[in-house]
């Protein structure tokens, strides 16, 4: 019998979405192992395939979202993540994820701050996928959607050019079809040069069956998976790339 | 409530500093058994305790049995657990109702209305409702192997104080409940229903100083409920908003939470020998007298004095402390949980120990600062806290736990057979209680008396249905409240399979809401109901008319009739209101009748009593409010059914017969009918075609369904049309329907029971045939041609208005405002 790939999900006070992100993983094949922060070692995530940051509020995000938790991450296993990716360990940062990873400098400097609409925004929205090589959206189509929820999922950088460079190298692997919360160049997802990091504001994990979609008549289009949301195209797309990297 | 002036006498001496003794300085006895009545009754406005002659004198009387005097907590512990919002008094008092002329006694209007009705409900249904009403929150059996529940609190007076803090702490309360039903469910989705004065109210309009405007507590308590449900990853997946003058001083806030347990969890004990302890929070003077203030009327005073009720909740801590509980319990650790909630560990430990007896160590609690008192350590409100009895020898794998997921675990005490609720502090020992004592309160005594209010009107002439149909979209009792749901996570966890909002654009109106449930191939729907005009002029119409559009809106969602339950959640102004009273009297009665007909248990329920305001010109006080809410088994997805229009090629039709009377309308409201008679619900007729829906939803007949409420057919058809699919060309001619109904009540009235179906047209005989002898019409079809809402009497047109000019009046409504 093949060896499952291990996904292992970091759980900060306040994280939230580790069960149904794992409950995500584990329906395309991965095994999972949700690891609360207090007990994270090094030596966690030995024979690992791929670190996931699922969504929430890390220690609340009072602060700015993600600032405490990057602190705590840093400390305890920053220079190992490194090390990770290096080696070929995949990473996945979802909505507060997301904004942990950017600010653990894994992924093309930005951050993610208040929506311009100052509003907590619990919608779904389409996207564009403008990485199709990813090894994260391999499996996505041309545009898609996916629910977003949440009220710090602007990215920004200090200069509006540093984000049409992300366009034009594709490191902006995910955009928003129409502006959503204020995202320079409508930018939703990140991924780093060795396309192993990536990074995004909407929630797959909320779209893994059809029937997750708001309107009970909307279909995938293929009869023979007629069973799946979007989402699960996403992770199975990450099991592949990790099983195949593995061989 | 308030400290009198005449308390403190002319040397600056209390009532408490003439008549107390402090043995050390944490604690002190209490010389009452000399006071008389009216003494009594000063000593309990002076400590806030919020007890009456009656019951200070009942309290002096079991001292006088034991021969000794109370120390200052005991006298806090028996306030606590003989508060209005502990005991729920008014529903366990003996009242001679009278009802247009006919006289009745009623002794206990929950035992007679509400458990008696409910038991015989789960005597017919053996094996459905697994716990009810002894526990923090109700279950009924979702599959073999779990349970469900719903559990629906009020936070009103701290909400009216701090919209933001009294809303937050209000749904962190009931999610607390949740964790601390069973062995600890885990929370999966929450409602909360709001009723405020209108945004648009005028300052000049508000007759008393320091209140706040309705639009700053709308916008804080929206904040507060989303802060707390979204940090906790709990989706808030329903809800609804009331408007009307009445609550500008005294808004009601709503807040309930679903759970799900493994059935093997359901069941818990305290036993001798059990170790008590305490995980999250950190105990402080924030919430002191939370449980007694909410057991009086508010004024101008307390918007200045009573600050320190109403606490900021720290979800996070909370999260923590749910963590802890969850992993606990899936690993057998707890024996007996519940929460810190009114009353603090006084009444948490009360529970805990009433019957078994042990000791409370108050030197073990950790505190937010230094030198509390006994009295403040044992009653404080401070939130996050939940309180768990272990057997000893589980402590160090809790305490891993505990450090798992960084919460504070302390040691309380012990359990121990003795019967005596026992607290020490500092080496001495500053409460005991024999704890059957503690919680036989006086049975108040008190009079109601309702008198028929509704009489037979003309019926508003239509000169324009289609402005009045814009009029009702645009109604604040009618319009979106996208605005408010998209502040909210209703998504996280994963499984809201029916959201919030529907349609092609995910922004039209759904009914009941659908959970996937882990591990489960059923679902589980949440619905609700509250209709407080109906209430103004005929009570037990508005509590039978409640429970019909829960159930209702479960059942159109896909739910088994048969499997349902319903909490009720009352809120009144002033109990000692002869008239009050009697309107809550006839709802309580018309709840009862409806939920036995239906066969839907209450399994749960909450009452706040003293909702009303000393303005500048008097007392104002709400009309009777009851929340109906309810959760129903989905036997499986493909029952799932939403309230959004699917199809082009469609057939719509009505379940339910149309009545003349407009009582209770929007319609009403809007042309000032006054006193109008609201229409009756024929239960057996009703619930006969909720069976008859649920055969056409197995069979797979149906593809959506709406059910009718505010703003009547027409609104209920615009709405279905919001979902941008189709026009629709509906003929009112064969909508089955009273003799003399109006044009205005074919329309917009508000009749219970009925449900606009969307059906395949090669279904429409089949579900046809299933309704035989039942109201059911044809009404039109989806037009794929047009995108207007076209409705016709025959051959004469009634309205004929663009859907996307209509749905934008109604998704903008609160937009403004919010």
């Amino acid at each position: 019998m093949e060896e499952r790939p291990c996904a292992v999900l970091l759980k900060f006070p306040g994280t939230n979405c580790d069960e149904e992100t794992a409950r995500a993983f584990e329906t395309v094949g991965f095994v999972t192992e949700v690891i609360p922060i207090s007990v994270l070692k090094p030596e966690s995530l030995v024979g690992v395939s791929l670190v996931v940051l699922s969504g929430g509020f890390s220690y609340g995000d009072y602060v700015m979202a993600g600032r405490l938790a990057r602190l705590v991450t840093e400390q305890k296993v920053g220079e190992t993540l490194r090390e990770f990716r290096d080696n070929g360990g995949f990473l996945l940062g979802i909505c507060n994820g997301f904004q942990i990873l950017t600010q653990l400098d894994l992924l093309p400097a930005g951050s993610l701050v208040e929506n311009t609409s100052g509003r907590f925004q619990c919608q779904w929205v389409t996207l564009e996928n403008k990485a199709p090589d990813s090894p994260f959206l391999s499996h996505l189509p041309e545009s898609f959607e996916f629910p977003i929820a949440h009220a710090e999922g602007r990215l920004v950088t200090s200069d509006a050019s540093e984000t049409s460079a992300y366009l034009e190298s594709g490191a902006a692997a995910l955009t928003y079809s129409s502006d959503v919360n204020g995202s320079f160049d409508q930018i939703a997802g990140l991924q780093d040069e060795s396309g192993r990091v990536f990074g995004l504001m909407p929630h797959p994990e909320r779209f893994l069956y059809r029937q997750d979609h708001y309107d009970p008549d909307w279909s995938n289009g293929s009869e023979d998976e007629e069973k799946w949301g979007s989402g699960y195209y996403l992770f199975r797309s990450l099991y592949e790339s990790v099983t195949s990297d593995e061989e | 409530m308030t400290a009198e002036t005449s308390s403190t006498s002319s040397s600056g001496e209390t009532i408490l500093d003439s008549i107390a003794e402090a043995p050390a300085d944490h604690y002190r006895v209490l010389k009452i058994s000399d006071l008389d009545g009216d003494k009594l009754c000063e000593l309990s406005q002076f400590m806030k305790l919020s007890l009456s002659k009656e019951d200070m004198l009942a309290v002096q009387e079991i001292y006088k049995e034991w021969g000794r005097e109370p120390t200052d907590v005991e006298l806090e512990v028996i306030a606590q657990t003989w508060s209005e919002h502990c005991k729920h008094r008014i529903f366990g008092a003996t009242i001679e109702h009278e009802v247009d002329g006919e006289k009745e006694t009623v002794n206990s209007l929950f035992k007679t209305y509400i458990f008696d009705v409910s038991h015989r409900i789960f005597d017919s249904k053996p094996g459905f409702v697994l716990s009810a009403f002894h526990d923090n929150a109700g279950f009924i059996k979702l599959d073999d192997e779990q349970a469900v529940c719903l559990k629906a609190e009020t936070h009103n007076h701290p909400s009216a104080i701090e919209p933001y803090a009294g809303a937050n702490t209000g749904l962190g309360g009931v999610i607390r409940d949740i964790l601390g039903a069973g062995k600890g469910a885990k929370p999966i989705g929450s409602l909360d229903v709001f009723c405020f004065g209108a945004p648009d109210t005028g300052m000049e309009n508000i007759k008393a100083d320091d209140v706040l405007h309705p639009l700053g507590i709308m916008r804080g308590v929206v904040r507060g409920v989303r802060d707390y449900g979204n940090r906790m990853g709990i989706p808030t997946i329903s809800g609804a908003i009331q408007f009307d003058d009445s609550y500008i001083y005294n808004p009601l806030v709503y807040c309930g939470t679903a759970g799900v347990i493994p059935i093997k969890d359901i069941d818990k004990e305290v036993g001798a020998g059990m170790t008590v302890i305490a995980v999250g929070g950190r105990t402080g003077r924030d919430g002191l007298h939370g449980a007694t203030f909410s057991s009086a009327a508010l004024d101008t005073e307390s918007h200045e004095e009573d600050q320190q009720a109403v606490q900021i909740g720290n979800p996070i801590e909370e999260k923590k402390a749910a963590d802890f509980v969850l992993a606990a319990r899936d690993k057998g650790l707890i024996e007996f949980i519940t929460d810190c909630g009114a009353g603090g560990y006084s009444s948490a430990a009360g529970e805990m120990l009433e019957e078994c007896g042990g000791t409370i160590n108050l030197d073990n609690v950790t505190l937010k600062e230094p030198g509390m008192v006994s009295w403040e350590i044992f009653i404080s409100e401070s939130q996050e806290r939940m309180v768990l009895a272990v057997k000893p020898e589980s402590l160090p794998a809790l305490q891993e736990l505990a450090d798992l997921y960084e919460t504070e675990m302390i040691v309380l005490g012990d359990a121990d057979g003795s019967g005596i609720l026992k607290v020490t502090h500092h080496g001495e020992t500053v409460c005991q209680l024999d704890c059957s004592k503690l919680h036989d309160a006086p049975i108040r005594k008190l009079s109601s008396k309702w008198e028929k209010k509704t009489k037979e009107i003309e019926p508003p002439l239509l000169s324009n249905a289609g402005e009045s149909l814009k009029g009702l979209l645009s109604d604040f009792a009618i319009v979106s409240r996208e605005p408010i749901i998209r502040e909210y996570d209703h998504e996280v966890q994963g499984n809201t399979v029916l959201k919030p909002l529907a349609g092609a654009s995910g922004d039209a109106p759904q009914d009941a809401t659908v959970l996937r449930i882990n591990g489960s191939k059923r679902l589980m729907s949440m619905g609700l109901s509250i209709l407080p005009e109906w209430g103004k002029t005929d009570p037990f119409a508005m509590g039978a008319a409640c429970v019909d559009e829960c159930v209702r809106q479960l059942v159109a969602s896909g739910a088994d009739p048969d499997r349902l339950a319903i909490l009720d959640n009352f809120c009144m102004g002033n109990p000692d209101d002869t008239e009050e009273l009697g309107a809550l009297v006839e709802t309580v009665k018309g709840i009862a009748e409806a939920a036995e007909v239906y066969g839907a248990p209450f399994v749960s329920g909450k009452d706040s009593f003293y909702n009303y305001f000393e303005t500048e010109e008097g007392p104002v006080s709400i009309p009777v409010t009851i929340l109906i809410s309810g959760i129903g088994i989905i036997e499986e997805a493909s029952h799932v059914t939403g309230s959004s229009l699917r199809r082009n090629d469609s057939v719509l039709a009505i379940i339910g017969h149309t009545q003349s009377q407009l009582g209770g309308s929007v319609l009403a409201r809007q042309t000032g009918l006054e006193n109008a008679e609201v229409p009756a619900t024929d239960l057996e007729q009703a619930f006969a075609s909720y069976r008859k829906y649920y055969e056409a939803i197995q069979q797979g007949l149906i593809l959506s369904a709406h059910d009718v409420s505010e703003g009547g057919l027409a609104v209920t058809l615009a709405e279905a049309a919001f979902s941008g699919k189709a026009g629709l060309e509906i003929d009112l001619c064969s909508l089955p329907m009273d003799d003399d109904a109006s044009k205005a009540a074919m329309l917009f009235g508000e009749s219970p029971s009925r449900i606009v179906v969307e059906v395949a047209p090669e279904n429409l005989e089949k579900l046809s045939d299933l309704f035989e002898g039942l109201p059911f019409a044809c009404l039109g079809r989806a037009a794929a041609e047009h995108s207007s809402l076209r409705i016709e009497w025959g051959k004469e047109t009634l309205i004929n208005e663009p859907i996307e000019e209509l749905k934008s009046l109604w998704k903008n409504g609160l937009a403004q405002y919010y």
